[in-house]
Order: structure tokens, then C-alpha cells, then sequence
């Protein structure tokens, strides 16, 4: 019974803190000479009051909820992967090369399986190359990784104004259109159907981790290391298997932004969403389940963010102070369990 | 002359990584990691260049930037020592949110050139063959980052202020015993540290560049802290790994202008990678020179 109402309480709480910080943005907002309210209401009416509104909610979180699944597996294993954004990149490029070149007369499911293994091995080796550097040379992830990830965009720059540059796009960076048949199958207007791979993978780790004994390993690791090698487990090949998954699934979300979304490689595809990813796992406290809650709004921000620029001219990187604002609100609150530890 | 311009471009685009480096130096020596340094220094960009295109006053701008990433950092001190939150994630909340609000309140600065600090050259000085130009021949925040490493061993290695701050990065129950505050002390590091680092955004704006665009510091505030590990936690050998990564810049910069036909795109790789041999030379050697308390924190950050 104690611990019902402590949940509720923390619940409640959360909901106050982000409260508090909608309020924060409203009042910025209001500084910009804008009608909060107003605002406030177009977002939320022109994103879920409408089928093509709800689809790009539901495009947009996919490739978050995989990410952020991704950022929960390192993480259990105690590391700190803000490598989405580069990881989901190189998948991204691999795939579409492999859509380009490869795969253009192969039957369209098989074409399309290639495209998946060839996007998770492009994440897996960015991940991977992390995951060598802290096991072998005690590297700080955390740092490798962001770093990565600028020379993932300029290897993606590299390709797209390079050899991948579809012939017929003038000056415009980006590499021809993918063909019909290796585009996955639409479940609704827009929507392929990559959010149930997305959904599938979060529910999949969800219970990996949770019953099996490999995920326990994993929980041991991540909780304390030097307990962990005292008791006979090999931490740094967990390490490196944990990083390596979760590069390849950051990489089947690149795949699934060409082969569903976008058709075809540009040097903006999925940026920033690595770090959307990281966020929403960071708000979900590395729970997979909880994590396709927070993608979902994180998704649904980044839609929003389109109609605070159409509706009041603002330019529509506002919604990530918002998020910002959000996540504060969420660190602040904190996970509310510190006291026994 | 090549020597000569690419010394001088090293110093000129590694300025920006140095302040970023001395002030994360004293961030983490108090035993606090900031990736929202990043944040501090874009905020710090356009703080500096907005003041600077409205009052003709660079001095003005480089206060304005120090003050608005002192407030970023002080946001970042009152989650992670107030509120005991996730270090590593609440500083990429605060890049994210430096970067956020930058590219929405400069969006009507973008490309808008100002003349910002100009380049004194020092008399005689000046004058030294090769490397006198490169060297005296500089913008005046240049030469505020000469002074300010001798000037940072000081405070921290000289006086009591700095033993204090030191021994909050070591063990905090220590300064404690000891009868001083340690969470103040922290929150002193942190603020100091993101104001310094904010004025590299500063010098990357109205020195360097002349101009704002979206999202210009471009990993530099990361790379500092990436470096701080390289300069073993000490301001004295701060300038090398800024200056090498200055220089990697600059190379690219004067192969172009050389018409040397490498991808642009393989050439900006160059300083990333740099950094990631730094990350590597560093790591071999350098771990027990970290801040006690700051390895607790790097080792448990993961799951709390």
C-alpha cells in the first residue's frame, strides 16, 4: 500500500514539474509577443486533431523509440551512448548504398532485408569502434561517442556530394531515390510500417532484460562493475556486446528512415535524432517500455515545433528549448528513489 | 609563410577550444562534469556578437557572454549539486538547451557581419621572423588566454581559494572537517567555469568569425572537456591540445585555399579525429590524475 501511494505521489510530482516548465515556455513564448494559450492550442489540435497530424507523430517517434531503446541496453551496462545520432547515420548511409547498388534488381523483400542488415552492421561498427575504445584503451564513451558523431556527419556529407549523389538532383546534395520495391509497406497515410518494428524491439528488450539471465548480467554490470568482475563476469565483452546491439539498432532505425520515410539519403536525414533518442531514454530512466511513451512526445514536440513556425512566425527550433525545458523539469524531479540507495 | 599561417590560424581558431579547456579544467576540478560547456560557449557566441552588433562594444559582448553561460552553468550547478541529478545527461539537456535557444533567438542575426575585435599587434614582439606574427600579432582576447593560464596555476595551485576548491574535487568531507562550505565551492567552479568557457564562444564570434550562425560552436564546448583529459586537469598544458586542434582547423582551411584537391568533407574530419588520438594518448596515462570525486561520478553515471 506504501508504495502505491509513493508511485502516485512521484507521478504526481512529474506531472507538476512539466507542468512548471509549460508554464516557463509559455511565459518565454510571451516575451516573443506571441499568445501562449494560442499556441498551445494549434499545436495540440493541428498534430492529434487531424489522421495526417497523428501520422507524423507516429513517424517521428519511431526512429526515437528505437534509439531510445538502444541508449537503455548501453546503458544497463552501465555506459553512456549519446551515439544514436552517428550510429543511426552510418546505418542510414549503408543502407541506402546497399538499396543504390545492390539490392536495384533483387526481388523487394530480400533487397529490403539486406537494407536492414546492412543499416544494423553500419550502426553496430560506429557503436562498435566506441565500444574498442573504452574496453581496450578505458576511453570515455561518453565523449567518443558525440565525437563520432560530427565525423559521422561528415562522412555522410562525404558520400552524398560524392559518389552516392544521385546525377539528376543538380546541386542538390542527396542520393537518388530508392526504388519502389525496397520502400517498406505503408500501414496508413504515411506511415510504414517501421513503428511496429520500433514498438516490437522496445518490448523485446524490455523482456530480455527484465527475465532472462543475459539481461541480468547486463543489470549486474551496469550496477557495479568491480562487483561484477570479482564475480567472475567478463565485463568489457559484455560492455562491447551491449554496445554493439545498440548500435544496430540505431542503425535499423537509419534503414527504416530510408527504406520508410524519406526514400533516399540526404545530409539531413535523422539529424538530431540521435539525441532525441538519448533524451527520451534519459526521461524514461532507461525503461524500454517507458521509453515509447517519452519518444511519442518527443515526437509529437518535434511536429509541434512546425506549427509554432507556421502559426506565429517563430522559427521552430523553439520546441527544443521546450524539450530542453521539459528534461530539466524531469532531472529536477529526479527518479525519486534516492533515499534508499 | 605557410609556417607562419597556419601557426597563426592554430591560435586564432584554437583561442575558442582553450577558454573552453581552462574553464572546464576548473569546472572539473571541483569535481563536476559540464557538457553543457558546449551550451555555455554557443550561448556565449551569440550573447557576445548580439551586444557587440547593438552597442559597437565588444567589451560589452564579451561580458554579456560571460554572463549568460555563468547562468547556463549555474543552471547546471543547481541540478547536479542541488538536486544531486544525472551529470552526464542534465549537461546534454543544458547543450541542448543552449543550442535550442541560440538558434531560435539568433535566427534574425544569421550571416550579419560586424567588425567585433581586431587584431593588435604587439610592438617590437611583432616582429620576431615566423613567429613573431603569428604569435603578437592577434586579437586581444588571444592574449587575455595567454595571461589567463599562468593566471588560473595561480588561483588554483597558489592560493587558499584554489587548495579549497581543489580539495571539494578530491574529498569533499575533507574541505568539509575542514570547516568550509564544499557544496558553495562547487557551485563556484562550475559558474567560474562556464563563464570562462562562454567567452570562447565569445572569441569564435566577434574575434574569429565576425559573424553568428546557428549551432557554430560545432562540438568545440565537447572537445574542451574531451581535452581537459588530455591536459591532465591542469590549465599549464591546456594550450597544446587546443592548439593542435586549432591547427588541424587551420591546415584544412590553408589546403583549401591551396586548392589541394581533398574532400572538404574528409579534411573536417581532421579535428574530430584528432581529438579521439588526444582521448587515446590521454587515457593510457592520465586516469589517477582525475579529481577523486569526479571519478565516482563518471563510474556510477550510467544508471543513477
Amino acid at each position: 500500500m506504501k508504495d502505491k501511494t509513493e508511485s502516485i505521489k512521484q507521478a504526481l510530482l512529474t506531472v507538476l514539474a512539466l507542468a512548471v516548465m509549460v508554464v516557463i515556455f509559455g511565459v518565454f513564448l510571451m516575451t516573443q509577443g506571441v499568445n501562449p494559450i494560442q499556441i498551445y492550442g494549434d499545436m495540440i489540435v493541428s498534430t492529434l486533431g487531424n489522421s495526417y497530424g497523428i501520422g507524423q507523430v507516429v513517424v517521428k517517434s519511431s526512429p526515437f523509440i528505437m534509439v531510445a531503446v538502444a541508449t537503455a541496453i548501453s546503458a544497463k551496462a552501465g555506459l553512456v551512448n549519446v551515439g544514436g545520432e552517428g550510429q543511426l547515420a552510418i546505418g542510414a548511409l549503408l543502407a541506402t548504398f546497399v538499396a543504390v547498388f545492390v539490392a536495384k534488381s533483387m526481388p523487394g523483400p530480400v533487397g529490403i532485408l539486406l537494407m536492414l542488415v546492412a543499416g544494423a552492421l553500419g550502426g553496430a561498427v560506429w557503436s562498435g569502434l566506441a565500444g574498442l575504445m573504452k574496453v581496450k584503451a578505458g576511453m570515455n564513451e561518453t565523449l567518443t561517442t558525440v565525437i563520432m558523431n560530427y565525423i559521422a556527419y561528415d562522412i555522410v556529407s562525404f558520400f552524398v556530394y560524392g559518389i552516392l549523389k544521385d546525377p539528376e538532383s543538380f546541386s542538390w546534395p542527396m542520393s537518388p531515390e530508392i526504388a519502389d520495391k525496397l520502400r517498406l509497406p505503408e500501414i496508413y497515410v504515411g506511415v510504414s510500417i517501421g513503428i511496429f518494428g520500433a514498438v516490437a524491439v522496445a518490448i523485446v528488450t524490455w523482456l530480455v532484460l527484465k527475465k532472462s539471465a543475459c539481461g541480468f548480467r547486463l543489470r549486474v554490470i551496469g550496477g557495479n562493475a568491480e562487483a561484477a568482475k570479482h564475480a567472475g563476469f567478463s565485463v568489457a565483452k559484455i560492455q562491447m556486446a551491449a554496445m554493439l546491439i545498440s548500435g544496430a539498432i540505431s542503425g535499423i532505425a537509419g534503414m527504416v528512415e530510408i527504406a520508410g520515410v524519406e526514400g533516399r539519403l540526404r545530409t539531413t536525414t535523422g539529424v538530431n535524432y540521435g539525441y532525441y533518442g538519448f533524451l527520451a531514454a534519459w526521461m524514461a530512466w532507461n525503461n524500454p517500455l517507458a521509453a515509447i511513451i517519452t519518444s511519442v512526445v518527443i515526437g509529437f514536440l518535434c511536429v509541434a515545433g512546425n506549427v509554432l513556425e507556421q502559426s506565429s512566425g517563430l522559427p521552430s527550433s523553439g520546441t527544443k528549448i521546450l524539450m530542453a525545458l521539459v528534461l530539466l523539469g524531469i532531472l529536477w524531479k529526479g527518479k525519486g528513489r534516492k533515499k534508499c540507495s | 609563410m605557410f609556417i607562419t599561417s597556419l601557426l597563426s590560424g592554430a591560435i586564432q581558431c584554437g583561442t575558442s577550444v582553450l577558454y573552453g579547456i581552462y574553464g572546464e579544467t576548473v569546472t572539473e576540478r571541483v569535481g563536476v562534469i559540464n557538457l553543457g560547456t558546449e551550451g555555455c560557449m554557443v550561448v556565449g557566441a551569440l550573447a557576445a556578437y548580439v551586444c557587440t552588433y547593438h552597442t559597437k562594444s565588444p567589451l560589452l559582448g564579451i561580458l554579456m557572454a560571460a554572463i549568460g553561460g555563468g547562468v547556463l552553468a549555474l543552471l547546471h550547478a543547481i541540478l547536479v549539486i542541488g538536486r544531486k541529478a544525472n551529470q552526464l545527461a542534465t549537461g546534454l539537456t543544458i547543450m541542448f538547451l543552449g543550442l535550442g535557444l541560440t538558434s531560435f533567438l539568433g535566427q534574425q542575426y544569421v550571416s550579419v557581419s560586424i567588425d567585433g575585435l581586431s587584431m593588435i599587434p604587439i610592438p617590437v614582439l611583432s616582429g620576431i621572423p615566423v613567429i613573431g606574427t603569428a604569435l603578437f600579432n592577434q586579437d586581444i582576447l588571444v592574449y587575455v588566454s595567454y595571461i589567463l593560464c599562468p593566471l588560473l596555476c595561480y588561483l588554483l595551485f597558489k592560493t587558499r581559494l584554489g587548495l579549497l576548491l581543489r580539495a571539494t574535487g578530491e574529498d569533499e568531507e575533507v574541505v568539509f572537517a575542514y570547516g568550509a562550505n564544499p557544496k558553495l565551492l562547487r557551485y563556484i567552479g562550475v559558474v567560474l567555469g562556464g563563464m570562462i568557457s562562454a567567452i570562447g564562444g565569445a572569441q569564435l564570434a566577434i574575434a574569429y568569425t565576425h559573424t553568428w550562425i546557428e549551432n557554430m560552436t560545432n562540438g568545440r564546448g565537447i572537445i574542451a572537456v574531451a581535452l581537459v583529459v588530455l591536459a591532465g586537469y591542469h590549465p599549464k598544458k591546456a594550450m597544446i591540445g587546443a592548439y593542435i586542434f586549432g591547427g588541424a582547423q587551420a591546415l584544412q582551411l590553408l589546403l583549401q585555399a591551396q586548392g589541394v584537391h581533398i574532400s572538404t568533407f574528409i579534411l573536417q574530419m581532421f579535428p574530430y579525429l584528432f581529438t579521439i588520438c588526444a582521448l587515446f594518448f590521454a587515457s593510457r596515462k592520465k586516469v589517477q590524475a582525475m579529481p577523486a570525486e569526479l571519478k565516482k561520478i563518471i563510474e556510477s553515471s550510467a544508471n543513477s
